[in-house]
């Protein structure tokens, strides 16, 4: 388990490297699926699965294929690669950063067991982070609404901002 | 630090320094943003995972809604970008015209 933990923790960060390292942006939405998968067995092996259901079904399922969609908008004839030399170059100089910062801190940690939530629990019906979760529903309601009254306002700058050039937030000048 | 705790410490400032260099694409931009706030997601599990809070555990629901909140008006701006100027290079928003 702590070998696949492992693995897993090392496809965060150069899922993340891969992202940042200016790629052209399908590529870069690419990169992004791949750091929430990989961030969804993170959570996983932690004892999270509920919180790793949502990252799953609502992050890659909802808003990254938003994003894959819009990647529609910056297409450009010659997409530019994780193989090109800027972008490589790049890739280089992050993951080499990171490395002296895990240099650096090596010397400070701690190995810890990777049993999260209930660890030793078995056989529970209920986990740990559903029931956090639902705690949301009941005394955290008023964060719940102001969650939802967030999301609402979110929908008339959209509208808004996409409304046209003549009249809206956005005019020609 | 555990390992978990330098791998989203890591993403977190990797995503940090995408943002800041060598951005093309408008769209780049905002996918290092999610990169952010991803990272951000799995640290707030993590840590009411690994400190058995359950109370906690609600944090990052309500993290992924700001995001999502976050990521709408950023593909608003990528559409009226897009309709104003063509394309989404951010070279061209320093134009100060339409």
């Amino acid at each position: 388990m702590s070998y696949l933990m492992y693995i897993l923790l090392f496809g965060l960060v150069l899922g993340l490297v891969a992202v940042a390292s200016n790629p052209s942006p399908y590529f870069a939405a690419l990169g992004l699926v791949v750091v929430a998968g990989v961030g969804c067995g993170v959570l996983v092996g932690s004892g999270g699965c509920f919180l790793s259901l949502i990252l799953f079904l609502i992050y890659l399922g909802g808003m990254l294929v938003v994003f894959a969609y819009s990647a529609a908008m910056a297409a450009e004839p010659f997409p530019e690669g994780w193989g090109s030399w800027p972008t490589l170059r790049l890739m280089v100089g992050y993951v080499a950063g990171v490395g002296v910062a895990w240099g650096l801190m090596g010397k400070f940690w701690y190995e810890e067991d990777w049993l999260g939530f209930d660890g030793v629990v078995e056989l529970s019906v209920l986990r740990g982070d559903v029931g956090g979760v639902s705690l949301m529903y009941s005394s955290g309601g008023w964060l719940l609404i102001g969650g939802g009254w967030v999301l609402l306002l979110t929908l008339f700058v959209v509208l808004e901002l996409t409304r046209g050039l003549s009249r809206g937030a956005l005019r020609a000048v | 630090m555990t390992p978990a705790h330098f791998a989203f410490s890591s993403a977190f400032m990797l995503g940090l320094a995408g943002l800041a260099f060598h951005r093309t694409h408008f769209l780049s931009a905002l996918l290092c943003l999610e990169g952010l706030m991803l990272s951000l997601f799995i640290a707030l599990s993590l840590w009411a995972l690994q400190f058995d809070t359950m109370n906690s555990a609600a944090l990052p629901m309500i993290l992924l809604a700001f995001s999502a909140c976050e990521a709408g008006a950023g593909l608003a701006l990528l559409v009226a970008t897009t309709r104003t100027h063509s394309n989404n290079r951010l070279q061209n928003l320093s134009l100060l015209q339409c």
